[in-house]
């Protein structure tokens, strides 16, 4: 034992070490107590017709406490989430995973990106759940007619839209009176007055094209034909006259830098043109900008915004606008309590509308709740006019020609013309290549795709 | 001379230095700031503390204290998980790397070959494998899956295979020692550096991983704190522009999260600083003299 | 050593791995074998044979994200392995408390991982509030939008797994340097050799294996680049697209499209390639090899 004395670590440590391991092994085995003890797993899908899982982001989670408060014999397991918002695959991943399981699946979701009942209406998912033995068809009707659209995948509707996000035109009211411009009412004149404003006033900006969905803005409100489901082929047409001239419309203001390419949640924007800098002059945009953008996210002061209606192309008639976002609740088929789901997502729609801070996050799609919450929003002291008759009308003019599809194009958009944009080049010049980024996109989620 | 090497070699380790450690800074100093502040003051202006109490107020409220569970959720993954990682894979270290047995070569090269496989297409199957043996939404969905370290049993067998020398194992034998005994008595208390070293790698992995909880589990009151981050990233309108509108319920802005952020790195840095001291060099010195 | 007791080694050797052998079956090879089944075969189970590998290889988002991840391992490994190498051998020239706080400073940021690293790099990145916005602005890019230009992400995302990944291995670096016996140095610097000398042909040979591993796991992170353009995916709101690499590729596959058969196959392309270079690395450094 000669070599043992030798060592410079003692008898005493091989014995802590020994106690150590002991210590481990008795973590160990209290977890797996813990975990055995408590092991139910807590979503498990309603087994029972009284019991309901409803899968909510952080921002619709109010409602789902509001509605477990209000039906207290209705057991609802409420899970929140990431809301599957900006590209994630956070539903694909969980449907896929629930799919090959056989279990697992909640009954009601709500998700943030607008496209999600495309795909989960088709195969490989087939999670959607019809919405038209489940609704009656005089609440549905009560959806904006494009709303409706939005959730309508080969005939079925399978969703409502919980809120919308048309685009209407947010105007810097005190500005304006400052500088002494009128408020635009078409394309034309607000080109005019950007060119207008790089002169008298650079460094002021009439709106933006460096967000991932400025296409949705510019060129789905003015009838560019890149996502246009005719029967079962996609259409995507960059070289239509409605794409180009829009094109040719702002690429002198992206020029004169009176609508920059850029981004306005990124912190190099709000340092250039918002707070106490203040240059935002005019910017179409989604109904969401009021608070999230203006108020939180480039802190312009109260007093000062208010928004108008969407800007009109020349004299065309009907006037169309855009939308960004606008989240969907969907039911799912596997439910084993259809009819409580469907109520949940009947009274999220059209029941709760609290007033003051508590107030929905954004407009409501289902039309008799709108005008209460427009006025609780002229009502927060924020806006300098009343946005409520820009919002409503705006409401019912989102372009129908613009369909939903299974793939996100917004990445495209940035890849293919942003970036480029920034480099210098013009919108013109990127409109081919979008069109046939788009087009690969789409075929590679299994579209048919016609180029005119 | 001596005083120039020395001098150089200290500027270039501080070079370094600041390179990793001024986004820290930054990360700390960001919930003093407002979330204007944030944007308008330069990066390592000093707000206030009343700016931090405000922040961990927004933070904690977020659906009713989450957050905490979060932090609770990921301790006990990880230090369960470690629990068993040390139990498994320092004495399969030492086997591999001091005794010869049929299929040694084998299971050196296919643990190396499970460690680069990448995590995408092992989901899948660890998913259905977990629902076979009903845990699916139970912790040890996370916890089993995080006790499976090769990187730590690969430690551990590079480590013995250079560090202790087969001489003193052949001695204890000679004087009669059993294998277990010379295992406990020798190898393992000369593995401290090597158990501190898979200690905080298998901890930090598992406090850092975000897939498999992410994946596995479906109550966002179970998750780890990374899948909670990117929640409320998730809930951060400048990040989610989606949410928009929500944010003034939610309450979670840029000061919030860099909060949260701060906080998930503090049991990393105690771990690792705990870990460290057990780093210390010449732990075998003197143990083959003469 | 008498037969009787050499067989008995055997089975004893055997006896300490078989608590690991579970988790390795269960956790490691099934699944792998799982994932390699999926890549021969279709989503009805009916085997195909390299059809998914053709299949992948034509989608046009497979040949640029080889391309972007071979620019980024070259950059990415060369900078990891020379600057950790050096980092460690710089630290460990004198041990103490200076060393012990460089170390905590360089391992700091492997604790921020993933989604806790998107709100700090969007700020980073963008020259208009990041710390280091001079060294963007002299790299010319004056815009958020600009320091992420495509010709630029390499390096980027070398850039952020280094600051994450650095100092884990530079821990583990330091401590293989611990396990040289210092009278092995005090017998170098006698002999006259300056610091320089022992650091390169002393120390270094000596941590061989460990190098070893660490470029043979780096090559095979390399290669499997997820995490960093996620991340910046993230910040920028979808500014760097969600395929920049093939690791995304195959994770975009699998769960937006539901293929798992086409991710299983862009996956098994990736482990081909990192065997690959582990077989050169094990075979010239002889890692398997114990002690003789």
């Amino acid at each position: 034992m000669r070599f043992f004395r030798r060592l410079s670590t003692p008898r005493s440590v091989s014995r802590r070490l020994g106690r150590t391991m002991l210590a481990g092994l008795t973590v160990l085995a209290m977890v797996t107590v813990a975990a055995c003890g408590g092991g139910s797993p807590k979503a498990a899908p309603s087994q029972d017709s009284k019991e309901l899982t409803v899968w909510v982001d952080a921002a619709r989670l109010p409602v789902a406490q509001a509605y477990v408060k209000e039906h207290p014999n209705v057991h609802v397991n409420v899970v929140t989430f990431d809301g599957d918002g900006n590209g994630a695959t956070t539903l694909q991943t969980k449907i896929q995973l629930w799919n090959r399981t056989g279990s697992g699946w909640p009954d009601v979701i709500f998700s943030e990106q607008v496209n999600d009942p495309v795909w989960m209406a088709q195969k490989p998912f087939e999670f959607a759940a019809p919405l038209t033995n489940l609704i009656p068809a005089d609440v549905l009707s009560q959806w904006p007619a494009p709303s409706t659209a939005q959730c309508t995948i080969n005939g079925t509707q399978y969703c409502v839209q919980d809120n919308l996000a048309q685009s209407v035109l947010w105007v810097n009211k005190k500005l304006m009176t400052q500088f002494g411009y009128a408020t635009p009412t078409t394309w034309q004149q607000w080109a005019a007055l950007g060119t207008k404003v790089a002169t008298e006033h650079p460094g002021y900006i009439v709106g933006n094209i460096g967000d991932s969905f400025s296409h949705w803005i510019y060129l789905w409100g003015n009838q560019c034909p890149l996502q246009q489901l005719n029967g079962d082929k996609l259409l995507i047409n960059p070289a239509d006259a409605h794409c180009t001239r829009v094109a040719g419309l702002i690429d002198p203001l992206i020029k004169n830098g009176a609508v920059p390419p850029l981004s306005v949640f990124t912190p190099d924007f709000a340092r250039k043109y918002g707070g106490a800098k203040d240059k935002v002059l005019m910017m179409p945009g989604p109904s969401w900008y009021a608070q999230a953008l203006f108020d939180q996210t480039l802190h312009i002061p109260a007093g000062q915004i208010t928004a108008t209606a969407p800007l009109q192309w020349e004299s065309e008639t009907p006037v169309t606008t855009g939308q960004v976002g606008g989240g969907p609740w969907i039911i799912a088929k596997h439910s084993h309590n259809l009819k409580g789901a469907a109520d949940f997502v009947v009274w999220a729609t059209t029941v709760f509308n609290p007033t003051g801070k508590d107030a929905r996050p954004g407009y409501p799609a289902y039309a008799p709740l709108a005008d209460p919450w427009l006025k609780g929003l002229a009502s927060s002291g924020y806006f300098a006019a009343d946005p409520a008759p820009a919002l409503k009308a705006a409401a019912g003019q989102i372009w129908t020609g613009w369909n939903l599809v299974s793939y996100p194009d917004q990445p495209v958009w940035s890849n293919t013309v942003v970036n480029q944009l920034v480099s210098g080049k013009s919108l013109s010049s990127r409109l081919q290549p979008f069109g046939d980024a788009l087009a690969q996109a789409a075929q590679a989620s299994g579209y048919t795709v016609t180029r005119q | 001379m001596r005083l120039v090497t020395h001098g150089v070699r200290l500027l270039i380790l501080a070079v370094f230095a600041v390179f990793f450690v001024v986004p820290i800074v930054w990360l700390i100093l960001a919930p003093t700031k407002s979330d204007e502040a944030l944007v308008t003051h330069g990066p390592f202006a000093f707000g206030s503390l009343h700016n931090v109490a405000l922040a961990w107020q927004h933070l904690d409220a977020f659906s009713d204290h989450i957050y905490r569970a979060w932090i609770g959720n990921s301790l006990g993954y990880a230090l369960g998980a470690t629990a068993i990682v040390l139990v498994t894979a320092i004495p399969a270290g030492y086997g591999l790397a001091l005794s010869d047995f049929p299929g040694r070569k084998l299971l050196l090269t296919l643990t190396l070959i499970v460690m680069i496989m990448p995590a995408a297409t092992l989901v899948l199957p660890i998913f259905l494998e977990l629902n076979w043996l009903h845990l699916i939404g139970n912790a040890l969905s996370v916890i089993l899956p995080f006790s499976f370290f090769p990187f730590g049993v690969y430690l551990a067998y590079i480590y013995y295979a250079t560090a202790l020398p087969r001489d003193l194992l052949d001695a204890a034998r000679i004087d009669g020692c059993g294998e277990w005994s010379a295992f406990r008595h020798i190898a393992l208390p000369l593995a401290r550096p090597v158990i501190a070293l898979v200690f905080f790698f298998s901890f930090v992995s598992d406090w850092n991983n975000f897939f498999l909880p992410y994946a596995v589990l479906a109550d966002s009151t179970q998750y780890p704190i990374q899948v909670g981050l990117s929640n409320l990233l998730s809930s951060t309108p400048s990040f989610n522009p989606a949410v928009g509108g929500g944010g003034q319920q939610v309450g979670i802005f840029r000061p919030e999260l860099a909060l949260a952020t701060l906080l998930a790195i503090v049991p990393v840095a105690i771990v690792f600083l705990a870990s460290q001291r057990a780093l210390v060099r010449g732990l075998v010195t003197g143990a083959v003299k003469e | 050593m008498p037969a009787t007791r050499k067989r008995g080694r055997h089975a004893q050797g055997l006896l300490f791995v078989l608590p690991y052998l579970p988790f390795l079956l269960l956790f490691g090879i099934l699944p792998m074998l799982y994932a390699l089944y999926l890549a021969v075969t279709s989503d009805t189970g009916a085997l195909v044979g390299i059809d998914n590998f053709t299949r992948t290889i034509r989608d046009y988002r497979f040949v640029p994200a080889f391309e972007h991840i071979l620019i980024y391992t070259s950059v990415w490994l060369v900078s990891l392995v020379v600057l950790v190498v050096g980092l460690a051998l710089l630290l460990h020239g004198r041990a103490g408390r200076v060393t012990s706080g460089f170390r905590f400073l360089f391992y700091i940021p492997g604790a921020l991982a993933g989604a806790s690293a998107v709100l700090v790099w969007l700020f980073m990145l963008d020259p208009s509030v990041s710390p280091g916005s001079s060294l963007l602005r002299l790299s010319g890019a004056h815009l958020f939008v600009e320091s992420i230009a495509p010709g630029r992400l390499p390096f980027v995302f070398a850039m952020i797994a280094f600051w994450t990944g650095a100092g884990g291995w530079i821990v583990v670096m330091y401590g293989a340097l611990n396990t040289i016996p210092p009278d092995l140095e005090e017998a170098a610097r006698i002999d006259g050799a300056g610091p320089i000398t022992i650091a390169l042909r002393l120390k270094l040979p000596l941590i061989r294996k460990w190098v070893a591993y660490m470029v043979i796991l780096s090559f095979a992170t390399g290669t499997q680049l997820f995490i960093e353009p996620q991340l910046v995916n993230e910040a920028s709101l979808g500014l760097v697209p969600d395929t920049w690499s093939s690791n995304q590729l195959a994770y975009q596959l699998a769960f937006r499209y539901g293929d798992f058969n086409g991710a299983a196959a862009v996956s098994v392309d990736l482990i081909v390639i990192g065997l690959i270079a582990a077989l050169i690395i094990v075979r010239r450094t002889g890692l398997f090899r114990t002690e003789e």
